[in-house]
C-alpha cells in the first residue's frame, strides 16, 4: 500500500504541497493586507517572527512524531510547555539561577516526552490516548502545584532570548528556530537516521524486519517533541518574563494542525520541515493579520478548524485519486 | 468482548467488561469509605444527590461517546456541541419561543453538529480525532461570535424539574440518566444496529465486507451522540439559567475518560454502558470528595489523567500477549 519507488518519488507529493502552500501563504498576505493597512509594513515582519518561535518548535516536534508513524501523535506538548515553565519558574524561586534553571527545565521535557514515548510504545496504547492522559496530567500538575498563579519577576536579563532582537530579527528565531529547524531538516533528508524514521512511517513491520529498532527510533522521536516544547516554554518564559501555568493551553492543537497543514500524513511517513514551516508562516500571519484588523480572535480559531479539517481531507481524497491506497 | 479473549483459553468466571465494572465497584466503595471516614457531609442524601445532579450533563454525554467508541471513532467537539446547543436554546428562549419548541429545536442543533461530525470522518476522510479537533475550534469559533465575552442570563427554568424534581423518593435526575442508558442500551444490545458498531470497531474493512453500511452506521452514531450533547445542553440551561462562555470545557475529555475507565477500548470493539455509567460515577465522586477534603480542584485533572494513565497502562499490560490489541 504504502510502496514507493525509494527517495525519488517520495518527493513529489512534499513539493506539490509545498506550491500549494506558498500559493496559501500570499493568499493569505493579500488577504491580511486588504483587511488591516497596517498589515504590509516592514515593521511587521520582526513582530511576526516574534510569535513564530514557541509555535515552530512545537509544530517541529509534532512533524517528527507523526512523520515516525504508529501512529503518532502528542497532544500533551503544550502541557509540557506549561509544567517545564512552572519548575522552571519555581527553581528560580528557590534561588537557582535561571539559565541553569533552564537547562534543567530541557531535562524535565526530555524525561516528559519519554514517558510518553514509554507509553506509546513500549506498553502500545494508542499514542492519541496515551498524550491525552499526560496532558491531563502535566496540564493539571503544571495549575495545581502553583494554584493556578504565575510566577513572576523573573531577571530582565533572561529576556534577551524572548525579547531580544540581533540584525533586527528576533534572538529566539535567529539563534533558536532556525538553527533548529535547519538541523532537523537535514537529519531528515540527509542521514541516516532521518531515513529511518521515515522507514518506521511508511511500514514499520518492513522496518523492524530490515533491523532497525523501531520503539527506540520512536521513543526518540517523543523525547525530541519534549524537549522542543521545553524550549519553547523557555522561549516564552524569556518573553513575558513570567512562568504561566497554562501558558501551553491549546498549543498542542494548534501544534497538530501546523503540521498536518505542512504536509505531513496523519499516518506517518511523509512530511517535512519545509512544509511546516510555511504552515507557521501561514498560521501567524491569519493571527497577527486578524488581530491587525482588529477582527475577533473567534474568526482565527474557526479558521484554523476549517484549515485543520481542509488540509487532511484534501490529502486523502488526493491520494485516493493516484491510486495510492490499495 | 469475546473477540479479544479468542487467543487465551475460555476460562473466566467472567468477561473481561465485567471483571472492570467489578473493579470500578469496589473501587467506588473504597473511595467512598475513605470519604466518608474523612467528611461527615459526604454520606448524606443531599451532597449525593447534587452529586449527581452536577454529573447529570456528563454522564448523558458519556453514554453517547461509549458507542462512538465502540466503533473506533472518538469526538473531542462533544463540548462544543453543548456550548452551541446551549447558545441555540438561550437565544431562542430568548426570542420568545415557548419551551415544546426550544426544546427540538436544541436537540436538532446538537444532532446537526454531531452528524456534521459524521460527514466529515466518513465521506471526507479525515481521521476522526483530527476532523472532531478541527470542528472543536470552530465550535468554539461560534460559540464566541454569537455571544462575545457576554453571558447569556436570565432564562426560564421551565425544564429544571427534570433536574431538581423528585419523584417520591426518586430523584428525577435519576430518572433522566435511567432513560437515556435504557435508550442507549437497546441501541447497542438489542438492535442488528449495534452489532454493527461493534461489527465496524473491530475491524472496518470486514463490517464492510459483510455489507454493513459503514457510513451511514458512522453518521447515525456521531449524530447520536450530537442528540444527546443537545439534551446535556437543555439540561444544562434548565439547571444553571444561563449560558456562559465556558461551558462545555471539559465534558469531552471526562467523558473519554469515563468511557475508558469504564472498560471500552480505545481501539474499538470492545465495551459497555455499565462500566461507563460506574466510570462517571467514580469520577463525579472522586471530585466531590476531593472538595469535600478541602483538596484544591485544580488536582482534578491530575487525578483523572494519573488514573487514565494507570487504566491504560494495566489494559496494555494484560493484552501484551494479544496480537490483535497491538
Amino acid at each position: 500500500m504504502m510502496s514507493r519507488l525509494a527517495g525519488l518519488r517520495a518527493g513529489d507529493p512534499l513539493r506539490a504541497r509545498l506550491f500549494m502552500l506558498l500559493a496559501l501563504w500570499l493568499v493569505a498576505i493579500v488577504v491580511m493586507s486588504l483587511l488591516s493597512p497596517y498589515f504590509l509594513r516592514a515593521s511587521t515582519v520582526p513582530y511576526l517572527l516574534q510569535y513564530v518561535p514557541i509555535l515552530g518548535l512545537l509544530g517541529l516536534g509534532q512533524t517528527l512524531v507523526i512523520l515516525g508513524g504508529g501512529p503518532g501523535i502528542d497532544l500533551s506538548v503544550g502541557s509540557i510547555v506549561s509544567l517545564v515553565g512552572v519548575a522552571v519558574g519555581g527553581l528560580f524561586v528557590l534561588g537557582v539561577d535561571i539559565w541553569l534553571a533552564s537547562a534543567l527545565g530541557l531535562m524535565l521535557g526530555a524525561l516528559l516526552g519519554f514517558v510518553n514515548g514509554v507509553l506509546v510504545n513500549v506498553l502500545r496504547i494508542p499514542s492519541l490516548m496515551a498524550t491525552l492522559a499526560t496532558m491531563f496530567a502535566f496540564g493539571g500538575l503544571a495549575l495545581a502545584t502553583t494554584l493556578g498563579s504565575p510566577i513572576g519577576g523573573l531577571p530582565a536579563e533572561f529576556g534577551w532570548l524572548g525579547q531580544g532582537r540581533t540584525l533586527g530579527l528576533p534572538n529566539a528565531f535567529l539563534f533558536v528556530l532556525l538553527p533548529v529547524a535547519v538541523i532537523l531538516h537535514v537529519m531528515i533528508t540527509r542521514t541516516t537516521i532521518g531515513r529511518h524514521i521515515v522507514a518506521c512511517g511508511n511500514d514499520d513491520r518492513a522496518a523492524h524486519l530490515s533491523g532497525l529498532p523501531v520503539v527506540r527510533i520512536r521513543v526518540g522521536l517523543y523525547v525530541l517533541s519534549g524537549v522542543l516544547a521545553a524550549l519553547g516554554s523557555i522561549i516564552a518564559m524569556s518573553w513575558f518574563l513570567a512562568a504561566r501555568p497554562d501558558a501551553g493551553k491549546g498549543m498542542e492543537l494548534l501544534a497538530v494542525t501546523i503540521a498536518v497543514l505542512g504536509g505531513t500524513h496523519i499516518f506517518g511517513g511523509t512530511g517535512g520541515v519545509p512544509g511546516t514551516i510555511i504552515a507557521i508562516l501561514i498560521v501567524t500571519t491569519l493571527q497577527i493579520g486578524l488581530q491587525l484588523a482588529n477582527i475577533s480572535a473567534a474568526w482565527q480559531l474557526g479558521l484554523i478548524g476549517v484549515l485543520l479539517i481542509v488540509s487532511v481531507s484534501r490529502l486523502s481524497l488526493w491520494r485516493r485519486v493516484k491510486g495510492a491506497r490499495a | 468482548m469475546a473477540s479479544v479473549a479468542d487467543t487465551r483459553p475460555a476460562l473466566r468466571f467472567v468477561s473481561p467488561t465485567a471483571s472492570r465494572e467489578l473493579a470500578l465497584i469496589a473501587a467506588i466503595i473504597l473511595v467512598c469509605t475513605v470519604f466518608t471516614v474523612a467528611s461527615p457531609y459526604f454520606l448524606s442524601v443531599n451532597n449525593l444527590v447534587q452529586t449527581m445532579r452536577a454529573g447529570l450533563e456528563l454522564s448523558i454525554v458519556s453514554a453517547g461517546m461509549t458507542l462512538v467508541i465502540i466503533m473506533g471513532g472518538i469526538d473531542v467537539s462533544v463540548g462544543g456541541i453543548v456550548a452551541v446547543s446551549a447558545i441555540v436554546i438561550g437565544k431562542a428562549y430568548q426570542a420568545g419561543l415557548p419551551v415544546y419548541v426550544v426544546t427540538p429545536l436544541g436537540l436538532m442543533a446538537g444532532t446537526a453538529l454531531g452528524a456534521f461530525n459524521g460527514f466529515v470522518t466518513t465521506k471526507l476522510k479525515v481521521p476522526p480525532i483530527i476532523a472532531t479537533l478541527g470542528s472543536m475550534y470552530i465550535f468554539s469559533a461560534i460559540m464566541f461570535l454569537v455571544i462575545g465575552g457576554a453571558w447569556i442570563s436570565g432564562l426560564p427554568g421551565t425544564l429544571s424539574p427534570l433536574v431538581n424534581g423528585w419523584l417520591g423518593f426518586l430523584p428525577a435526575s435519576a430518572l433522566v440518566i435511567a432513560v437515556v442508558y435504557a435508550i442507549a442500551w437497546v441501541l447497542l444490545r438489542k438492535l442488528p444496529y449495534g452489532n454493527h458498531l461493534y461489527a465496524i470497531g473491530c475491524s472496518e474493512p470486514s463490517a464492510r465486507l459483510v455489507g454493513i453500511n459503514v457510513d451511514r452506521t458512522k453518521i447515525l452514531t456521531y449524530a447520536f451522540l450530537g442528540l444527546l450533547a443537545g439534551l446535556a445542553a437543555l439540561l444544562y440551561v434548565a439547571r444553571m439559567r444561563n449560558v456562559e462562555i465556558n461551558i462545555g470545557t471539559t465534558i469531552a475529555l471526562e467523558a473519554i475518560a469515563a468511557t475508558i475507565l469504564g472498560g471500552t477500548s480505545i481501539r474499538g470493539g470492545v465495551g459497555s454502558l455499565l462500566g461507563t455509567l460506574l466510570g462517571v460515577v467514580f469520577i463525579r465522586i472522586m471530585q466531590n470528595g476531593l472538595v469535600l477534603m478541602g483538596i484544591s480542584s485544580l488536582w482534578e485533572t491530575v487525578i483523572i489523567g494519573s488514573l487514565l494513565i494507570c487504566v491504560l497502562t494495566a489494559d496494555a499490560l494484560r493484552n501484551r500477549n494479544n496480537p490483535r490489541a497491538q
